[in-house]
């Protein structure tokens, strides 16, 4: 047990090291949902927008982003061409949990940028943060796991690149409407947490389907 | 034809039984086009806006419930063949996906006009939202999904794998629009929030030709798919490859 949350650390470590040492997906993601939103908020204008639809748009701007960057997590191994190093040197599922870490963060932190952003530029009054915040860390979680998935599975594929959002969306509406229903009870007109139950147990249920199927699913792409 | 491709066609250990086949097939024509005529023909009772529509539930309950029985053959062979890396699995589940497809455009296509029709008699209103129809829809998107992978890979055996992983993988997430869907929009359907039971509003006589077309649909599904699998046998043997 010791030697396998050693090994699924060792690759989140070297994944944090080579991001920090290029920036690059960092940087990227940064820059794309700023744009992103950016975008909503200029063609939106001055029109008041009611709750429902300022959360789907942050949502709809959040997954767009999370597909575009988390595509590269297994890619960039297949490029540099350290796939053969990984499989030596450890056993599929720590490869699994390592890359899983790296992404949840990843995406937590693409997720707070984009909410303070957007809460910021539209002007937008938050009644339950302790809600926004949570769904917030489930929704991360929930869009990790299924994306960290088919990372793997697109690293396979000839094309690599565009297929991860194909792929991705169909699986994430139960995610969506969850996330942006729970994001609404935390705006003005919402009930708070009273309300948010059901969405808060479909987020961590669809969080732990989606990883544990991966556990299971996993090996059947990492091994050729 | 070859002496291989014909031993394929007439049986074998991955073949199809061809004499069962045509039975099951003869069998299959003569019940769908005696659900055709009793669905037109047997009278129906007349309920409050539903009136003659209500012959739709011939058609559309039987396509959603052959979707659902494609879905899980295409299912069970994905995971048949993560257990024995046998392409004649991927062949089987690819194919119920495919045929799987077809039934449910027909059954969101019907359920859709059947709505327009009725209940949304003199609006303008296609989409409802109704949870059945969006998870039949999502159902349908991961399908396009699966295709787009599987024709991103060239390998037979790694193409196999990756998309059954894909086919099960999306498939767990489904049953969560079965919980969160009726919180959005309220449904149509019997047995949902309110709506009578199934059992309280259908009559007897109608049932004379629901059930049997619940066999003659999913027969029909069930003479489309081994034709496919045969042909693709066919290919899978000549060429190694069966896409």
């Amino acid at each position: 047990m010791i030697r396998w949350i050693l090994g699924a650390w060792a690759v989140f470590e070297k994944d944090v090291k080579l991001e920090l040492r290029s920036r690059y997906a960092i940087n990227m993601i940064l820059l794309f949902v700023l744009a992103a939103l950016f975008l909503v908020a200029f063609s939106v204008g001055q029109e008041a927008l009611t709750p429902r639809i300022e959360s789907a748009l942050l949502w709809i701007v959040i997954v767009f982003s999370a597909a575009l960057g988390l595509g590269r997590s297994f890619v960039s191994e297949e490029e540099r061409g350290t796939v053969l190093l990984l499989l030596l040197h450890t056993r599929g599922d720590m490869v699994y949990a390592g890359k899983l870490l790296f992404n949840f963060l990843f995406v937590l932190g693409l997720n707070l940028v984009a909410v303070v952003t957007f809460v910021v530029m539209l002007g937008i009054e938050v009644i339950s943060v302790s809600l926004l915040l949570t769904t917030i860390v489930l929704g991360a979680l929930g869009l990790a796991g299924a994306t960290t998935m088919l990372a793997a599975i697109i690293a396979r594929t000839a094309t690599r690149g565009p297929l991860l959002p194909v792929l991705v969306f169909p699986m994430l509406i139960p995610l969506l409407l969850a996330v942006v229903t729970a994001t609404r009870e935390a705006l003005p007109g919402g009930e708070g947490w009273a309300a948010a139950g059901n969405e808060m147990l479909t987020l961590i249920g669809f969080a732990g389907v989606v990883i544990s199927a991966s556990i299971v699913l996993f090996d059947y792409v990492w091994y050729d | 034809m070859t002496t291989l491709a014909k031993r394929i066609v007439q049986g074998g250990p991955a073949g199809v039984n061809v004499r069962r086949y045509r039975i099951i097939r003869n069998i299959v024509l003569v019940a769908v086009t005696a659900i055709a005529i009793g669905g037109f023909l047997i009278d129906v009772p007349r309920i409050q806006i539903l009136e003659h529509t209500a012959r739709n539930l011939y058609f559309h309950v039987p396509m959603w419930f052959t979707l659902m029985a494609a879905v899980t053959f295409s299912a069970y062979h994905s995971i048949r063949f993560l257990q024995t890396g046998n392409l004649v699995r991927d062949v089987r589940a690819r194919e119920a996906a495919l045929v799987g497809i077809v039934f449910g455009i027909l059954g969101l296509l019907t359920g859709m006009v059947w709505a327009r029709f009725t209940w949304y008699q003199g609006t303008n209103i296609w989409w409802n939202f109704d949870p059945k129809q969006t998870m039949a829809a999502v159902q349908l998107l991961i399908y396009g999904a699966y295709f787009v992978l599987r024709s991103a890979i060239e390998e037979p055996q790694k193409r196999g794998r990756i998309a059954a992983v894909y086919n099960l993988f999306a498939l767990v997430t489904v049953p969560f629009l079965l919980f969160i869907l009726p919180r959005q929009a309220p449904s149509l359907h019997p047995g949902a929030d309110g709506n009578p039971a199934f059992s309280d509003f259908t009559a007897p006589e109608m049932r004379w030709v629901l059930y049997p077309a619940f066999i003659a649909f999913i027969g029909l599904f069930w003479v489309l798919y081994t034709q496919r699998v045969r042909f693709s046998l066919i290919k899978l043997r000549l060429h190694g490859d069966s896409e």
